[in-house]
């Protein structure tokens, strides 16, 4: 019989001691030890995240974990962001809102990307929640400046409100009035998707004025320059702000004072915003460039002389994010001003154009690469790369843990050499030993995804688009990449094989995502009947996919690990392996 | 999914141009001027019937790099060659590609890019910029440029400014005209009407 070692450490200290526990990861490990450690932590943990809002029901969260405070949840998967999902798809999150309502009082955090909120959510929080504190809504859409309104008006103690890349109706109701005279708790706030009607500029100053704790304020197109410069006096606290749109004349007034009213600003370390922005006013915000740390200027229409001085005046920066008016000339001066760059990211700023905009070349990331060695994140966007760059970046940077990379025209060689770009991408995740995420581009084989396997083992999301030639790419990366959880893939000749070889894979991961693929609906249902805890949801545009040819490949396939089943919100569009669900009634 | 293409070829576009007049000793080089969707200026030629708006159009790109086909400078029109390529993505039917968000692409097609009058389509959404930014492109060189057409008042300052950013020294200048395709597709020099 075995001796049980009486270990005298009560609930409360263990209790205590798990509070200095934060992440997930540590938690999941704790809760596994034993029965009672499993039972104390479930009633300590504060904060769930949930990756994929229907891998797990609120109901089984809420039994589980009794006494959270902050839940984060994630809908839709990321090419939902690039018009692959079609709307209606799902990711609501009223059943959460609602089940949690009457499960957590004191509930006071919700952080959501990419889901359905509607203004019934939205009021359901402002009504059920009584000391809520941080709402953050990345990337959703559904609810209107009515459920703003009802924030505004009963969150009497919220620090944070962040709507960032959310579409918001207008509904004309002027929202930030709302907020209660005494209300004066505002930390962070981000209004920037906003559209012009939807802020009223005296609440706004109002609201400012009487919120010392302010250190965030992104704010949206419609405020003017003048305005600005009223704000800015009115907050100098600021660390995190958002620019305004600039006005076409440069007026000397106007710039004065705003130069003026950036002096101030001690504490500003980042800056985003300039929308429209007019090179003339640039120096106004020099006064405070030295102590910058982060810079977007990813909405700004300003060209490479410009941002090369600006860019020079920021020596501490660690994150640019910018158009690709900055050409390499700019990645340059970058390179030799910007020691200290950590993550840079160069948008396109005429993605539909063959031809190219701005003399952006590879050259500007090697050069980058070469000039910044704490460089860990990059999501580069280019005509023309070569492998010898792509090797040369890889030894410059063998810290990098995200490296994306999208050479614009699909299937594009590279243009020294016209081969495809097996060998750079492969350098790339042989150097770079902790690379996290790793998006793929241009011409490539299936000996690339050969590489991934062996090499990325610590890879955790890939992207790929137009590339490898066989079922042998997919086999690779699934049967290598050891720490794979998000895999999403356009147009590529994967199909029925490599999936159902790795079946038991996908429970490991959090979702595959593959679209205009190879892949059967046969293939489908025999890995649904296979894998009972995965939901392989079907979406076909164009019919039912059992009414189609049975070698027909289907348009959308997306697969997810889930202790949940089959989830009941499903849109006509998409399939799973349920009879049943064939003769539900569409919406 | 519609052809873009053939929206360009209807005549309710304007197109703005700059040409060089024919110099032997110097290299041809033509200006083509996009302008964008919101510009307020009009260009009209004096006695006419004036555009409501002007614009849009996608002047004429000659890259001699493009797809390695190289293009002589005597290419008048190379219209369809250009929007064939630059819309390219669109006729391939390529959904989400590149892939850059879709609050992003709305906001740059606003700043850059518009493919119909301003009487048919006012707005962007909602976040209608009130970018003047005009695209030029030079034959012969990769690169365009953006400019901002409402800072400046007469062609002078354009065309000063247009030098500058080309690094076209003053000796070239003259060289140089600045012309405009109208609805009908026929090249006028821009100097010829008032400037508004």
């Amino acid at each position: 019989m075995p001796k049980r070692l009486a270990y005298s450490l009560s609930d409360e200290v263990l209790e205590h001691v798990f509070s200095f526990i934060q992440s997930d990861k540590d938690r999941n490990v704790v809760s596994a030890v034993c029965k009672s450690w499993y039972e104390i932590e479930r009633w300590c943990r504060r904060k769930i995240f949930v990756g994929n809002c229907y891998a797990v029901s609120p109901k089984m969260v809420i039994r589980r974990f009794p006494q959270v405070r902050s839940i984060e949840l994630k809908g839709k998967p990321h090419f939902a962001d690039f018009n692959l999902v079609p709307d209606g798809w799902g990711g609501y999150v009223l059943p959460w809102i609602t089940e949690m309502a009457g499960a957590y009082p004191w509930l006071d955090e919700i952080r959501l990307k990419r889901m359905v909120v509607t203004d019934e959510s939205l009021e359901l929080i402002a009504k059920s929640f009584k000391d809520f504190k941080v709402l953050v809504l990345a990337s959703c859409e559904g609810f209107s400046t009515d459920g703003l309104a009802a924030i505004a008006a009963s969150c009497k103690n919220l620090r944070e409100l962040d709507l960032r890349e959310s579409e918001v109706d207008d509904s004309s109701v002027h929202w930030l009035s709302h907020f209660p005279e005494t209300y004066t708790s505002m930390v962070s706030l981000n209004i920037s998707c906003l559209g012009s009607g939807e802020v009223s500029f005296s609440a706004l100053e109002c609201l400012v004025s009487r919120c010392p704790n302010l250190r965030s304020l992104k704010l949206n197109r419609a405020v003017p320059l003048d305005k600005t410069a009223n704000i800015l006096r009115l907050a100098p606290q600021l660390v995190e702000f958002s620019t305004c749109t600039y006005s076409a004349e440069l007026r000397s007034d106007v710039f004065s004072n705003l130069a003026g009213a950036f002096s101030n600003c001690k504490e500003l370390r980042s800056l985003s915003g300039f929308w429209d922005v007019v090179p003339d006013y640039l120096p106004a915000i020099y006064s405070v460039c030295s102590r910058l740390t982060s810079l977007n200027l990813s909405c700004a229409t300003i060209h490479s002389p410009d941002l090369i001085k600006l860019v020079s005046h920021c020596p501490s920066l660690q994150r640019l994010l910018v158009l690709d008016y900055i050409e390499d000339s700019g990645l340059e001066a970058l390179a030799s001003n910007c020691k200290d760059l950590q993550e840079l990211r160069v948008f396109p700023s005429d993605p539909f154009d063959v031809e190219p905009n701005a003399s952006l070349t590879e050259q500007g990331l090697v050069a980058v690469s070469l000039g910044c060695p704490k460089l860990q994140s990059v999501l580069y966007f280019c005509r023309r790369m070569s492998n010898a760059a792509l090797v040369t970046i890889a030894q410059n940077c063998p810290n990098l843990t995200r490296f994306r990379l999208c050479i614009i025209e699909p299937n594009t060689a590279d243009y020294l050499t016209g081969e495809p770009f097996d060998v750079g991408f492969g350098a790339i995740v042989e150097h770079c030993k902790d690379l996290i995420r790793l998006s793929l581009s241009g011409l490539l084989t299936d000996c690339v995804f050969e590489y991934i396997g062996k090499y990325a083992k610590k890879l955790e999301m890939l992207s790929v688009a137009f590339a490898g030639d066989s079922d042998l790419g997919l086999h690779h990366v699934l049967s290598g990449c050891e720490s794979l959880r998000k895999l999403e893939i356009r147009d590529c000749p994967f199909g029925d094989k490599a999936l159902l070889t790795n079946a038991a894979k996908l429970e490991t991961m959090r979702s595959l995502l593959m679209s205009s693929c190879s892949v059967s609906f046969e293939a489908c249902k025999l890995l649904s009947q296979k894998m009972p805890r995965l939901n392989v949801e079907v979406i076909g545009e164009r019919g039912p996919p059992d009414s189609r040819p049975k070698n027909c490949t289907v348009d959308k396939l997306y697969i997810y690990r889930s202790v949940a089943g089959p989830r009941f919100d499903m849109p006509p569009f998409v399939w799973t392996k349920d009879e049943d669900l064939a003769l539900r009634l569409s919406p | 999914m519609e052809r873009i293409k053939g929206k360009q070829q209807k005549g309710t576009n304007g197109r703005l141009k700059v040409k060089q007049s024919l110099d032997p000793l110097h290299q041809m080089f033509t200006f083509f001027v996009l302008m964008c969707m919101e510009l307020q200026l009009g260009l009209a030629l004096p006695g006419s019937d004036t555009w409501s708006r002007p614009l849009l159009k996608l002047g004429l790109y000659e890259d001699i790099n493009v797809n390695s086909k190289k293009r002589g400078f005597d290419h008048g029109y190379l219209e369809d060659e250009f929007s064939t390529a630059s819309f390219k993505n669109y006729e391939k039917g390529l959904v989400g590609w590149p892939p850059v968000e879709t609050w992003r692409r709305k906001k740059l097609r606003c700043q850059v890019h518009n493919h119909m009058t301003a009487a048919e389509n006012g707005y962007c959404g909602g976040r209608a910029s009130n970018s003047t930014y005009v695209k030029v492109k030079v034959e012969g060189v990769v690169i365009a440029r953006k400019i901002d057409i409402s800072i400046h008042q007469s062609f002078e300052t354009l065309t000063t400014t247009l030098m500058t950013m080309f690094d076209i020294f003053d000796e070239n200048r003259r060289s140089f005209k600045l012309t405009y395709q109208d609805k009908e597709g026929d090249w006028l020099i821009a100097e010829d009407v008032p400037w508004r």
